[in-house]
């Protein structure tokens, strides 16, 4: 019994000195954790102004490319009405030429949509963009929950946690592996009666 | 019955870059009555005080989800047979047996092309 107490007696001092010892390093770290918790907000902001960025780029480049479809759609009609002369004035060949240039304008209104379609990723990326500022935000509240828990910080309000990071974080990693194709939207579709 | 070009279309998403998009490409394929919501709250309220033969919604929205108009227009006996199409980047599975069981008419899972919007059009009103 007593060789039992001296062993428990020195159980509890190890454990002491390992207390003692994490309590240390944790309040070394306390300037880096106040800092790293002062700077999350300023990468959110760097993050939320990307988004910002993109969307000013993508509103320009969709500007230009409305504004040579309408050329084009002006350039189509007009070409139309001179086929439409030259036919009835017998000039075939003329006519057959301006078809081409026509057909390849056309072609060009395609490709001009294929690039208004392109510019989705902007939504895609900021929608991305906002779950990670999300997360960047839950990250300084238990930063900061640290800090106080620890006396790193005196007067330190209690923050209030949110448990929104690990939801965030996982629909980002699940939407890396089992995003769904069109393909197999529509084949569930199917499955519902959707022909 | 294929559609009519002249019909009133409600685009509701809450980034103004997807809206222009689906506006570009619904006036490429020959739509150009076409009005605009910010979130779902926004186009239900459209919905309400004007007539409309079809929807094109976003699915992640604030203050109302897409999913959830979906599901106020077809529990509203006016709304209840106007064609949703969604067009959104939740492209679970669960997401999509959800849109589905709300009432969906279609879903276009982004990014997508002109070509599976006027295909999907032409299923929801053929």
């Amino acid at each position: 019994m007593k060789k039992g107490g001296h062993k428990l007696y020195k159980e509890l001092g190890d454990l002491a000195r390992f207390v003692e010892n994490a309590m240390k390093a944790i309040s070394n770290a306390g300037p880096q954790l106040i800092s790293s918790s002062q700077q999350l907000p300023t990468a959110s902001s760097h993050l939320s102004d990307l988004n910002k960025m993109t969307e000013e780029g993508t509103l320009e480049v969709m500007r230009l490319t409305e504004l040579i479809q309408d050329e084009h759609s002006h350039v189509g009609k007009e070409l139309r009405a001179v086929i439409e002369v030259l036919q009835t004035m017998d000039c075939s060949k003329l006519a057959e030429r301006l078809e081409s240039i026509n057909t390849l304008v056309g072609q060009e209104g395609k490709y001009l949509t294929e690039i208004m379609t392109a510019l989705s990723f902007q939504d895609l990326v900021a929608q991305r963009v906002k779950k990670l500022v999300s997360i960047l935000d839950e990250v300084q509240h238990k930063l900061m929950e640290l800090v106080v828990v620890f006396g790193l910080q005196e007067n330190g309000e209690k923050v209030v946690i949110e448990g929104t990071a690990g939801h965030l974080l996982k629909q980002l990693e699940e939407s890396k592996t089992t995003a769904m194709k069109q393909k197999v939207a529509d084949d569930i579709l199917a499955q519902f009666g959707f022909k | 019955m294929p559609a009519d070009p002249s019909m009133k279309i409600l685009i509701v998403d809450d980034m103004v870059t997807m809206r222009r998009i689906v506006k570009n490409v619904l006036k490429q394929l020959g739509f150009s009555n076409i009005d605009e919501a910010e979130n779902g709250q926004d186009g239900l309220q459209k919905l309400k005080s004007s007539k409309y033969d079809f929807v094109v919604s976003d699915w992640n929205m604030p203050v109302m989800t897409g999913i959830d108009m979906l599901r106020a227009i077809r529990a509203d006996e006016q709304l209840k047979a106007i064609p949703v199409l969604m067009v959104t980047a939740e492209a679970q599975q669960k997401n999509l047996v959800e849109a589905v069981q709300a009432g969906v008419s279609n879903y276009i899972v982004k990014p997508f092309t002109a070509e599976t919007m006027q295909e999907k059009l032409a299923k929801i009103f053929k």
